[in-house]
Parts: structure tokens; sequence; C-alpha cells
């Protein structure tokens, strides 16, 4: 089927929506595990998992830290979208990711809250394509491979340019973005007359919006072809060997200098693949030099890497009573809220929540992203400036109260085993770590691994609703309190 | 919300390879809430043969919540209720992820099918004589995949003709077989004991 075809037939289509981005073979690597679609606003966890800002943000628990839906890996904050992912998606998936946009958009305003909005990727891309691409030093060699690559290109492209002006013409006319078999590295040859050039860059613009180059795919820090990709938690994209590691401080992005919690994140593999796929020459070339870099230094560290450290990643995520009680212990959890700054969800410390920020969601800072005098404008788009003043909240009474029952049920059950004491106290100090020696932790039996499941999706429905312990809770459970008896304890003051 | 989408991708993903892996999700009536699964018993256990049937409910909360699965066929195994189909797995329960599909967790109670964990029952009876007699286990496993997982691939019409080849008079035969819903072995008995 040629291009006209195409448009013609996508013209013809009554539901955009449905099939107009059928052509667009997805790859399985930017299928998201949890809607099972492409990747929207796409976040990198730090175990290297990638999946929509909604899914990731849904799929966290208000209660406790969250896991990693694919490998079980305890995280406790919220990462921001990978831009350099979300350009990277639009430009290759066209259609598929307006239609995802649409769809998305319509989700949130039912909810009434917004994902970050971002500049329009199309006005993104065409400036993009004004920077002088060709002129770096990385450019000059990504056209020399690409000759390697196809010594009959300069050939090809005359053939190409010749079709060029109808078809290019036809797709700005449709704004489609067609995914063409076009052979469009071969765009990127340099040997052409300075006209021809300018007639080509003018088909880069148009047609070439789905292939993309190596300036799509760059390290943050060293601006060239990333090289097993590393996401920190600001979103921010880096070559795994371009983040040194600090012994003892955190890690900072180099670019919005915003701390990265926890240790190291693991390669994204599934990008890593990718770009292997799509730029094998280049990638090759880095992995030479980089490996030539490793024999240097004599391989003085191992590096992390989530198929290597796979058995490490298995985590059993805790769920029982006793676990919850023990990775909440002494703190202040604020329940269900999480901070704006570092995206800590939930909160475990204090809490500052802006008074100005009513509509919609909340805007809230963790205790130290509020000492930082954290500027950044809100994870759902809240229309927040630094002006704004902010109060202290004191942890919700649910937490409070759940905190009692818990402690009161795991008395009376007594066949759980309390919680360390240590556990409890450390976790001021480390706690990444504790979380963790609270998820391998636990030799539970399974009565109070179920019970503590009910416990939590009960908390979880009373913390979500607005008097939550009015909901009955939609499952038999023979441990659970009743909500009647909770209301009773209310009133005797313990709430 | 349940994330009618995804649940439709998964069902279109699973029918694809339902002959590779022999799992079949499909709505029960119009909505798509409420779906049927069935699996095939694993080979080399008492189940093999058999197909099972889960009758299977989504939360509003998936594939953020677990659904919510439970055995109409009758199976014999410590870790599903013999009376009222309850599967106890992790998965379902607190283990469950938002990466898992129906067809994933599908395969799961397969698996459980083929590795049973005594010592966390759902049934203690079967639980019980699992450890304690593990031939007779085996041998009621056996019977009752013969009993009730078998009966269902074969239309009304042949389970009537097949009771009426061995002697009964075909309008009793269709009467015992609608008043034991279907189950040729359960109508048999009955036509014996008549």
């Amino acid at each position: 089927m040629d291009l006209s075809d195409q448009v013609k037939k996508m013209m013809e289509e009554d539901e955009p929506d449905d099939d107009a981005d059928s052509f667009e073979k997805i790859s399985e690597a930017f299928i998201c595990c949890i809607c099972l679609d492409l990747l929207y606003k796409p976040i990198v966890l730090a175990c290297g998992h990638m999946s929509c800002f909604w899914c990731v943000q849904r799929s966290m628990s208000g209660l406790r830290e969250s896991h990693c839906p694919i490998c079980r890996q305890p995280y406790q904050h919220f990462p921001m979208i990978c831009k350099m992912l979300h350009f990277l998606l639009f430009k290759i998936y066209p259609a598929s990711y307006k239609r995802r946009q649409t769809q998305i958009l319509e989700y949130e305003k039912e909810k009434g809250s917004f994902s970050p909005q971002f500049d329009d990727p199309a006005f993104i891309l065409e400036t993009e394509k004004k920077l002088p691409r060709l002129s770096s030093a990385q450019e000059s060699t990504v056209s020399e491979y690409d000759l390697l690559s196809h010594p009959s290109s300069s050939s090809k492209d005359q053939i190409l340019l010749n079709v060029a002006p109808s078809e290019s013409g036809s797709i700005i006319e449709e704004n489609a973005g067609p995914n063409l078999q076009i052979a469009a590295e071969d765009v990127e040859s340099t040997i052409l007359s300075v006209d021809e050039e300018k007639k080509l860059q003018q088909r880069i613009s148009s047609v070439n919006c789905h292939q993309i180059s190596v300036c799509d795919v760059l390290c943050t820090l060293c601006k060239e072809l990333l090289f097993r990709p590393i996401v920190l938690n600001c979103g921010h994209a880096y070559c795994e060997s371009c983040i040194a590691l600090p012994t003892n401080e955190m890690i900072r992005c180099h670019v919005c200098q915003i701390k990265h919690p926890g240790k190291a994140p693991k390669v994204c593999l599934e990008l890593d693949d990718f770009l292997e796929e799509q730029l094998p020459i280049e990638y090759a070339k880095r992995r030479t030099s980089f490996q030539l870099k490793q024999d240097h230094l004599q391989q003085e560290s191992s590096t992390t890497c989530s198929s290597e450290d796979a058995p490490e990643s298995v985590y059993l995520p805790p769920s029982s009573a006793e676990n919850l009680l023990s990775w909440w212990g002494d703190h202040k959890v604020h329940v269900g809220a999480g901070c704006d700054g570092c995206g800590m969800y939930p909160i475990i410390g204090d809490r500052h929540k802006c008074k100005e920020c009513v509509e919609g969601r909340n805007y809230d800072l963790c205790g130290e992203c509020y000492a930082t005098g954290s500027k950044l404008p809100g994870r759902f788009n809240q229309q927040h400036t630094p002006e704004h003043t902010f109060e202290i909240m004191r942890p919700n009474s649910i937490r409070n109260i759940m905190l009692r029952l818990l402690r009161g049920q795991l008395e009376d059950t007594s066949a759980a085993p309390n919680p360390s004491p240590d556990t409890t106290e450390n976790q001021h100090s480390s706690l990444s770590s504790d979380a963790q020696e609270a998820a391998g932790g636990g030799p539970a039996t399974n009565d109070s691994v179920n019970q503590g499941c009910e416990n939590e999706r009960l908390v979880k429905c009373w913390a979500e609703s607005n008097e939550p312990w009015r909901s009955e809770p939609s499952h038999d459970c023979s441990f659970c309190i009743s909500p009647r008896q909770i209301e009773y304890w209310m009133g005797m003051g313990l709430g | 919300m349940v994330d009618l989408a995804r649940v439709q991708k998964e069902l279109q993903e699973c029918n694809r390879d339902v002959q590779v892996s022999g799992i079949r999700v499909s709505p029960k009536a119009d909505c798509i809430t409420h779906l049927i699964g069935s699996i095939p018993g694993p080979l080399g256990t008492p189940y093999e043969g058999g197909v099972f049937n889960i009758d299977i409910t989504l939360p509003d909360g998936y594939p953020f919540e677990p659904p919510k699965m439970r055995f109409v066929t009758k199976v014999w195994h410590p870790n599903i209720s013999s009376q009222s189909g309850a599967i106890c797995l992790d998965i379902l329960k607190d283990q469950w992820s938002p990466a898992l599909t129906l067809k994933t967790a599908l395969l799961s109670v397969q698996a459980l099918l083929s590795a049973p964990e005594p010592d966390d029952p759902q049934d203690a009876v079967v639980a019980q004589q699992y450890l304690k007699d593990y031939q007779t286990f085996v041998g009621t496993a056996r019977y009752w995949t013969e009993a009730f997982a078998k009966a269902s691939s074969l239309g009304i019409d042949e389970k009537v003709q097949k009771l009426v080849e061995m002697g009964f008079p075909e309008d009793i035969v269709r009467s015992t077989l609608e008043a034991v819903g279907g189950d040729e072995n359960l109508a048999l008995e009955k036509l014996c004991s008549a």
C-alpha cells in the first residue's frame, strides 16, 4: 500500500481513535505493563522498569512504600516523567501518542486532576530541527557511520528526493505523520549538494518525524548516545557510567540539582535494547569506547544492572499487619499525601501543605523539600508559585486509629510476631534500608498475611473515602473489626 | 472504575494463543467485569484431562486490585475449597501486582493445581488427606476430575445418547440430566439409584 492510499484510508476512518494508528507497530519495549497500551508520559522507576504517569501513580500505595509492578522492588518516591522518553515516543509513534493524549486528557478531566503539561511536542520537534544538528562532532560521526552502513545512500537519496515533494506535501496537509518505511536513516547522509540538502532538511521536518536519531536519545551529561541508560528520580536520563557513585552523598542531578533518593537506579534495559536495535552502529561505537575506558580503569568497580542483580530484585512486599505497623513505626506517616518536591509518598515526617493551592489537588512538601525551598510547580500541574504560604499538617487521624487498631489486633491474635524494636527505632535515620528490611523480613504466618492484606485494603478504603469509617468493608474477613466498632471507639475518644 | 480498554486487550491477547496455553477467558454476559475462565488440568497430575471453569469478577479497582476468582468446577485440592471453589493463592490477594493479567493469574492457578501447598490450606479436609494419605488423595482428585471436569466436554445431546445407550429411557435421562445441571456422572448415579 503506498502512502496516498494510507492517508486516504485514514481520512475514511470514522473513528480515527481506534484504527488510525493501527499501522504503527509499537515495540514491546514501550507497552506499559499496566494499561497494556503505548506508554504515555513515561516514568522510569529506580529498578529500570517503565510505566505511564497515571499507571505509576495509581499503583502506588498511599499507606506505605510502593513496589514495582514488575520486579516488586520497593520505592518511596513518585518519580517525575522522563521527558526525553516522552518526546521520543511522540516522535516514533505520533498517531498513537496523539490518541493516548486524547484518551488520558479525558480521564484527567473526569478525575479533575492533571498530569504535568509539557510544551507541545510538535513545537519542540520543530525547534529541534532548527538547531545546528549536523554541526556538532557526534553528528558528523553519525553521518560517517551512515555512509559506512549504506554505501549506496547517495543514489538512494537522489531517488527519494525525487519522490519527496509530493509526499511531504500530502503529509503536511493531513498532519498524519504515518509510519513510512522509507529508509530515513539515509536522510542523515551528507553527500548532497547544498540545494538538495535544503530540500532534505524540509523533508526531515515533515516526513521523518517518526525516525529517531542520536540527538533524540542523548545522555544529559556527556551529550552522546545513551549507553546503558538510567533515569533519575527527576526524570533526567544519563548513561550509567556518567553517574559517578558518591560514597556517602546522594546522587544529584546535574541539570536540576534534585537529589536522587536511594542508591543508583538500575539500567533501563528495555530502552537500552531499543537503542541497540535502532542505532546499532552508534551503539556499538559507544560500547567500544566504554569498554576501552573500562579496561583503562581495570574494572575498578562493578556495575549495577537489573539483569545481573536479578535475584536481588525479588522482594516480597510486606502487606501483613505487623509489617505495616513496623513500617509506620512511631513516626508521622501522612496517609495518602505525597511530596510535590521529591515525590515521597506517603510523606513521612513533617508535612507542609500549601494554603493557597486549594483547587484540585493539594500541594504538599515534605520537611526536607520545604527546608530547601523546592521551586517545583507540583506533580499534578497545580498552579503553585514560590510566593504561596504553607501550614504544617498533623498526620491524619486515620493513621492514628489504624495504628491503634493494628496494635490491638496484633495483641489479640498474638500469632503474629511483633516487629523488632530495632527496626522501628532505626527507621528515622535510614528509611530506605529499613524499608528493604521490612520487605524481606517478617516470618509471618499465612494467616496473618491474609489478615494484613485485608486490613490494608480496609485502611485504604477508609483513607480514600470522606467518612472512611462509615464505609462497609467489601469483604468478609473474620479478623477485621467492624466499622460500627470503630465508630464506637471513636466515640470513646480514641480517635 | 475498571479499565475496560485493558480488559479488552487482555481478552484479545489471551484468545490469540489459546491453542498453546489452553487458557480461555470470555465475558459471562454483556458485562465485561464478569468473566468465565477455563484452564486445562496440568499433565502428570490427577487433574490431567479435565477442563476447569473459573468464575472471575473484576473489582472496580482492577487492575490495581486483584480479580476475584473462584472455581465453578468442583475440584479436590488442598488450596481450593471443595465446597465453594474459593482459591487460596497469594497473587490473588496481597501479592497481586497490576502487571499481572487474567491470563497470568489463570496460569498461576494452573500451576497451583500441579503444586499444592498443603501447609497453607484452603480446604483443611483435603489438606489432611494430602498429608496423611497421599494415595487416597490422588484417587479422589482423579475421581473428581473425571466426575466434574470432564462432563462439560460433551454436549447435552451426546450425554443423553450415551445414557440412553446404557439402557435408560430418553425422557427420564433428559429430566435427570436437567436436575443435576448436566453432569452425566451425577445423572448416572441418580439413574442407577432410582
